[in-house]
This record gives structure tokens, C-alpha cells and sequence, in this order.
């Protein structure tokens, strides 16, 4: 247990700013701690915002007894999808693999601390969200003084199952992958898989649900959430635990947490140098034979190596391009079942003119192909490496172009395939849809130049791991969130405007709109290059 | 010398994908007192060798014991005698060089006094105490080294293995780390180390393993390998036999 104690304590440590506060002497570098720090705890405050609203609504309507199971889920979702995405890069494959493995710590010990960093560093956000719900419950339920601290103490369990859930997938992920000479390659499409799974899963459940012909369920959300309590266990323990005050769900939820993070990790332990000398170690083929060369652009040059760093990692290939092939998943899975289909299990059967959203189309497709920009990610990611293009007889103009070529040639043609697809589902005549494809071209130059002012302006080179530039860095938290809400709005106010304008006529304003703010960021960006 | 065997690799072999070997059925026995050099090409085996030995790179073929430890069955007994410094230290560099130096002491649970005592002695030698209170982002190449050199022998361990130890460090610090391996080995520890410079190698090793290709193809004293000649024409010797 001590070194356990020690191990994480000097992960928490070395990834610390306030350390770096303390012991750094770059003044531009502690300075950019501190903006970090203020910055992460606007996010909180936002966070805490948005969860208090919430539970405001559901106890002004009444709903408040679902209070807790609607904090649990929340928990427990953003746990899983946060952990399946970050699991490949901090528990293998990591930079002081060697260093620790060297050290007398049993791999058990290593990958199980690894996962307790990455529990650590989440849970202000899970309290973020279980406290702000807690106020709510508390001002509207009256509960018990007892369930105050009964649910701040579950609380800090309640994200351990669905983040050792995600961690197994992840693992198996990598030992199915150990197993392969393209280790990467496979490790990247079966962690595509898991998540892809996921992401749909959310359908099966409200199918599964439906046929079961539970009547009028999903026609209040309260009683939505309490169904899916109902298959997800720690969530129903959860809400016994503290509306009931049963000392079992107690137990329940916390043994239950104990039991499996001791399971998984003797699992996992047990493969663990395994999967990491296969993802460490790679053989030299030595069988290449000199061929003729070709010359390329320096534009092409870059853009290449980008593709090479992005594929090289597993980590940044299921972030970075999760979206894009969402995308064009999504215009498939339309084209395939139908818009009306798709539309009716998204909204639960609302019933809604698929006709309206015709406008909406490209702002749906940029939903998924906006969803992460590599340009926001890869000036961090040159890290170490970033004396090569330094030392090179490149402007920095030249380098940011590069990668914003690198964005574009992913995003462009995913947004092609998607808009044209749900063009076809839709009926939209041929001159909106070319309309369509322009505005999506203009968004996918927007989100690659915006990405790119993000990247720039909080470059980070210091990192000890992919996750903390592709996952957590402040660039890609500045470019994701707003844009995610951004984006939302955007395709509920197209669908507003199109019930009152001509599509047409709403398409080329939105280009001309979207035109202006990708040349104003592109600007931005030539404008750092300068600096 | 004693005749106590440190290190002994038995029949170790490591394949990689399409049955490309990295080691082939290597073994050697590094006695307590040893310093062994182990050169080779660039590609030929060595960091992959010692990568397994230290118990960071897994293997299905072959043994490696370690004071009489397993390294598969046994790897924590095996590591708490062994101390490992890489070519290109990964360290934390967030902390502070007295922070590593600390959680190193900690693994292996050295006292107050003692760790005091080395850190003190070794940070002396290598001319880096004043750094130890900065961020180790700031140190040089050179300084990494020297730091991780000393948190390897923060616990006096009875294996040292060393990957290119002399690469990036100054010509004092050469010196002194060439010192420090004469000291320990005096004292009864076993040094295996690679490297590609064998005048180095010649002047402070009893004993030299050449590898190609993942394969031994000389090993034994210095004195049996060189026989009048220098380290350096018995290995081109070695090496063109191979071909």
C-alpha cells in the first residue's frame, strides 16, 4: 500500500502546475498555469451552473426524486466516455513506461495507480456535477441531514465502475491489438469499435425499452432516467442510498467499486508487460529497397507528417478523427434507414417535418465533422520534437498552413459523403444541396483556422503524454466546448430561420457569415505565425 | 572477484512480428565484481537485451536470473537489487531533481541518513547539488543524466545496468561515472552495461560480449578476446567472421 501511496502521489505530483508554480523560474510559463487555472475554474463554475439549472427545473416541475438518479448517470456517462478515450494513453504505451517498470513496483501496482491518476484528475468535474445537484436536492427534497454526507462520500464513488468499465474495454482493446505486428493499427480500430458501440448503444437501450412495451415511458424524462436505473445498477444504488438511506446500496455501491478495481487490475497486471512491450517494442523490417524518389510541396511535406503523428498514436486517432468518421457513419446509417427513421429514435418519436430540416443539414454534418480539430492539438503535439521544424528552413506560416491542410483533407471529404447522403434521405433539390456542400466546405475551413488560433495561442510542448495536448490541453477544451454548444444552436436556429426564410437565400447568408469568420480566424492565425 | 553469478541470461530469445528475432538464444553470466561491456552494432540487440533484463520488455523464450531471481517469476526481488539508467532518460520533469531523487530513495525504502549521505556524495561528484532545487524541464541532456545516474545508485544496488551510459555527459562526469563503476565493483557489484565506444570499454570492462544480429558471436575476458590486440580490431575481427 505504500508504495501504491508513493507511486501516486508522485504521478499527482509531476503533473502538478502548482509545483511548477512553486519550483519553475519561466515566468511566461507560470503565468500560463495560472490563466490555465482560472480558466479550469471558470469551466467548473459553468459546470456547476448548468447541473444547478437543472435540478432548478426538475424541482419547480416536480420531478426532484429523480434528481439523484439523473446526477448519477451524468456521472457515470461522462466517467465512461471520458475514460474510454484517455485509458489507451495513460494506463500503456506511456513515456516513463521504462523508467517505472525498472523501479521495484509490481505491474498490478503501476497500472492501477495509473488509472487512480486518472480518477483523481477527473473527479472535480464528477463532484462539480454531484455537488450542484446535491444543493438542488437539498432545497427542493429537504431531505435527511444524514444524506448530505452519504452523498457527497458516495459521489466519489460513482465514477469507479463506469471508469473501470471503460479502462477493460480499453485494455482488451490493447491485448487483442499485442497480438498483431500492426499493434497501433488494430488497437486504433477496435477502440473506434468500442466507442462506436457506445455511442449507439444509447439506441439499442431505447429500443430494448420500447419493446418491452413500457407504456408512456419515455414521455416524461424523469421517467427516462428512472428506467435506465432501473438496467444500470450503481445508479439505482445510488438513489436508494440517498433518498432511502439503505446502509446495502451503501455497501453496494462502495464494495462493489472496491471489488472490481482489485479484479481488473489483478486482470490487467497479469498482461500488463505484455501489452506494453508489444505497443514499446517494434521490430525493423529491414527489407526496404532503394526506390525512386518523389519530390512534394513543403504543403504536402507537412500535412504528411501530421498524418503519419496522427496515426502513430492511438490516442489521438480516436479523438481526432472520432468525428469524422461519426460523420460519415451517420450519413450512411440515414441513407440506409431513412432521415425519418433516424430522426424519430433520435427524438423518441417526436413527431417532427423531416422537411425542416433541410436548412439544419450542414450545421448536423459540422456537429461531427467540427466535433474535434486537429489544428487545435497538433502545434502541441510537436513537443520534443518541435526543434525539427524550428531548425528547418520553414515560416511559421508555412507549418500552421500545413496542418490546417492536414484538417481539411480529413474533414472535407467526411463532410462531402454526409451532406450528400442526408441530401438524398432528405429530397433536397440539387442547387440547396450544392449550397449545402459550399457552406460545409466554408465550416470545415472555419473549424480548421479557429482549431488553429486555438492551437497556437496555448501551445504547450512540456507534457509528459499524448492525453494531456489531445484530451485535456487547454487549446482543445477553448476550441471543443463552445463549439460543441455553438453548434447545437446553430442547427436548432437554422431550423427556426427556415421555417420563415428561403432555404436558399438562409444557405448563402450562412456561407457569406461562415466565409468571413474562417478568413478573419485564418487571419488570426497568419497573424501569430508573425509573433 | 567473486564467484557469485549476478546476472545470468539463459537461452533468451525475443521475436517480434513475423518471427523477426531481436535476441537469439543469448547467454551470458555476469559475475559480482564484473564489469561487463556488451557492444555491438547499432540495431544488433543490445537495448532490447538489457531492456529485458531490467524487466521492462516481456519475453517468452529463455531465463534470466537475477542473484538467483527470476526475472519472470520474480520481478520485484529481482528490481529491489538492480538499478537501471536508459540511454535517453524519461524522467519526470515536472518535478524537481531533489523531488526524483526522493521518490526513488522511497521506492526502495532508504533511511533519512543514508539517502542524505548519497545524494549528497554522488550530486557532489557529478557538480549538480545547486540544480537539484530546480525543475528538472530545465536541466540540460547532460544534467538528466547525471540525475538519473544518481538515483541509480541511491539504493547501492548489487546489478547496475547501464544503456550508453557515457552519452551526453561531459568529460569530467565520464570520469567520475568511470570511477564510480571501479568503486562499486571493488565493492562486489555487478556492471553491465552497453556501448559503442570501446576504448571506454577496453580500459574499464574484465569482461566483453559481442552481439550481431541478435546473436553472441564472442564473449569472455578481455584479456581471451583481445590477445594482443585492441578491443576494437577483435571486434571488426569478430564481425567479419560473422559475415
Amino acid at each position: 500500500m505504500k508504495n501504491e501511496i508513493l507511486l501516486l502521489k508522485t504521478l499527482l505530483l509531476s503533473t502538478s502546475g502548482r509545483n511548477i508554480m512553486k519550483y519553475g523560474r519561466d515566468k511566461k510559463k507560470r503565468r500560463k498555469i495560472l490563466w490555465g487555472m482560472i480558466g479550469t475554474g471558470i469551466l467548473y463554475a459553468l459546470l456547476i451552473g448548468v447541473c444547478a439549472v437543472m435540478c432548478f427545473g426538475y424541482g419547480t416541475f416536480g420531478m426532484i426524486d429523480s434528481a439523484p438518479v439523473l446526477c448519477a448517470l451524468m456521472i457515470s456517462a461522462m466517467a465512461f466516455v471520458f475514460t474510454l478515450f484517455k485509458t489507451n494513453g495513460y494506463l500503456f504505451n506511456f513515456r516513463e513506461y521504462d523508467m517505472l517498470m525498472s523501479l521495484p513496483f509490481a505491474s498490478k501496482t503501476v497500472a492501477g495507480c495509473k488509472f487512480l491518476y486518472m480518477y483523481v484528475k477527473s473527479l472535480p468535474w464528477y463532484l462539480c456535477i454531484s455537488l450542484a445537484m446535491l444543493a438542488g436536492y437539498g432545497w427542493f427534497a429537504r431531505p435527511h441531514f444524514l444524506i448530505y454526507p452519504v452523498w457527497v462520500l458516495l459521489s466519489f464513488f460513482l465514477p469507479v465502475i463506469p471508469m473501470l468499465a471503460a479502462s477493460f474495454l480499453g485494455f482488451l482493446a490493447a491485448r487483442i491489438s499485442a497480438g498483431f505486428r500492426k499493434t497501433n493499427i488494430v488497437q486504433t480500430v477496435l477502440s473506434f469499435t468500442f466507442a462506436l458501440l457506445c455511442f449507439f448503444m444509447r439506441f439499442f437501450i431505447e429500443k430494448l425499452i420500447k419493446d418491452d412495451q413500457v407504456e408512456m415511458m419515455l414521455s416524461r424524462v424523469s421517467d427516462a432516467t428512472d428506467s435506465a436505473a432501473g438496467f444500470y445498477f450503481p445508479a439505482r444504488w445510488f438513489a436508494r442510498a440517498v433518498t432511502k438511506g439503505s446502509p446495502l446500496d451503501i455497501l453496494l455501491l462502495v464494495g462493489v467499486s472496491a471489488l472490481l478495481f482489485a479484479v481488473v487490475f489483478r486482470i490487467v497486471g497479469s498482461s500488463y508487460r505484455n501489452i506494453n512491450s508489444a505497443l514499446k517494442s517494434h521490430a525493423a523490417a529491414k527489407k526496404y529497397k532503394m526506390t525512386a524518389q518523389r519530390q512534394s510541396s513543403v504543403l504536402h511535406a507537412i500535412a504528411f507528417k501530421e498524418l503519419k503523428r496522427m496515426t502513430g498514436s492511438t490516442v489521438y486517432m480516436t479523438n481526432g478523427a472520432m468525428g469524422f468518421v461519426l460523420a460519415v457513419l451517420i450519413g450512411v446509417l440515414v441513407l440506409v434507414l431513412g432521415l425519418d427513421r433516424i430522426v424519430s429514435t433520435v427524438t423518441n418519436g417526436a413527431p417532427i417535418d423531416t422537411g425542416m430540416l433541410q436548412p439544419a443539414i450542414p450545421f448536423i454534418v459540422y456537429f461531427f465533422t467540427g466535433m474535434y480539430a486537429t489544428t487545435a492539438s497538433s502545434p502541441s503535439l510537436e513537443g520534443k520534437n518541435y526543434w525539427i521544424v524550428q531548425s528547418l528552413p520553414i515560416e511559421k506560416k508555412t507549418l500552421y498552413r500545413g496542418k490546417m491542410l492536414f484538417n481539411m483533407c480529413l474533414g472535407v471529404p467526411s463532410m462531402i459523403i454526409s451532406t450528400i447522403c442526408l441530401c438524398i434521405s432528405a429530397k433536397v433539390p440539387l442547387p440547396n444541396a450544392a449550397l449545402y456542400l459550399i457552406l460545409g466546405f466554408a465550416l470545415c475551413a472555419f473549424s480548421t483556422a479557429w482549431g488553429c488560433v486555438c492551437g497556437v495561442r496555448h501551445m504547450r510542448l512540456d507534457w509528459e503524454n499524448d492525453v494531456e495536448v489531445v484530451k485535456q490541453g487547454a487549446a482543445v477544451t477553448i476550441y471543443i466546448l463552445p463549439n460543441l454548444f455553438v453548434a447545437m444552436g446553430l442547427v436548432v436556429l437554422a431550423v427556426i430561420l427556415g421555417m420563415r426564410m428561403d432555404h436558399r437565400l438562409l444557405a448563402l447568408a450562412a456561407i457569406l457569415l461562415v466565409s468571413a469568420l474562417a478568413a478573419l480566424c485564418y487571419r488570426w492565425v497568419m497573424a501569430l505565425a508573425k509573433e | 572477484m567473486s564467484d557469485k553469478a549476478m546476472l545470468e541470461i539463459r537461452h533468451y530469445s525475443k521475436s517480434y512480428g513475423e518471427g523477426k528475432k531481436a535476441a537469439d538464444d543469448v547467454s551470458l553470466t555476469v559475475m559480482s565484481g564484473d564489469i561487463c561491456g556488451f557492444i555491438g552494432h547499432n540495431g544488433a540487440g543490445k537495448s532490447t537485451t538489457i531492456r529485458a533484463v531490467v524487466g521492462v520488455l516481456d519475453f517468452t523464450e529463455g531465463e534470466i536470473l537475477i542473484d538467483g531471481h527470476s526475472v519472470k517469476d520474480e520481478p520485484l526481488a529481482c528490481k529491489r537489487v538492480t538499478a537501471y539508467i536508459p540511454d535517453n532518460p524519461d524522467l519526470y520533469e515536472n518535478l524537481t531533481g531533489i523531488q526524483y531523487l526522493n521518490f526513488v530513495a522511497d521506492v526502495f525504502n532508504i533511511s533519512a541518513a543514508e539517502r542524505d549521505e548519497r545524494i549528497r556524495k554522488y550530486a557532489d561528484l557529478f557538480e549538480i547539488t545547486s540544480d537539484l532545487g530546480d525543475l528538472i524541464s530545465a536541466y540540460s541532456h547532460g544534467m538528466k543524466q547525471k540525475l538519473a545516474i544518481i538515483s541509480a545508485l541511491i539504493h547501492n544496488p548489487k546489478l547496475l545496468v547501464l544503456d550508453e551510459p557515457f552519452v551526453g555527459l561531459d568529460p569530467k562526469a565520464s570520469y567520475t561515472l568511470k570511477e564510480i563503476m571501479h568503486e562499486m565493483c571493488a565493492a562486489g557489484t555487478a556492471i553491465f552495461f552497453s556501448t559503442h565506444v570501446l576504448d571506454v570499454a577496453e580500459k574499464l570492462c574484465n569482461k566483453v560480449v559481442i552481439i550481431k544480429n541478435g546473436r553472441i558471436i564472442s564473449s569472455g575476458s578481455m584479456q581471451e578476446l583481445t590477445e594482443g590486440h585492441s578491443l576494437e580490431e577483435a571486434f571488426l575481427e569478430a564481425d567479419s567472421d560473422e559475415k
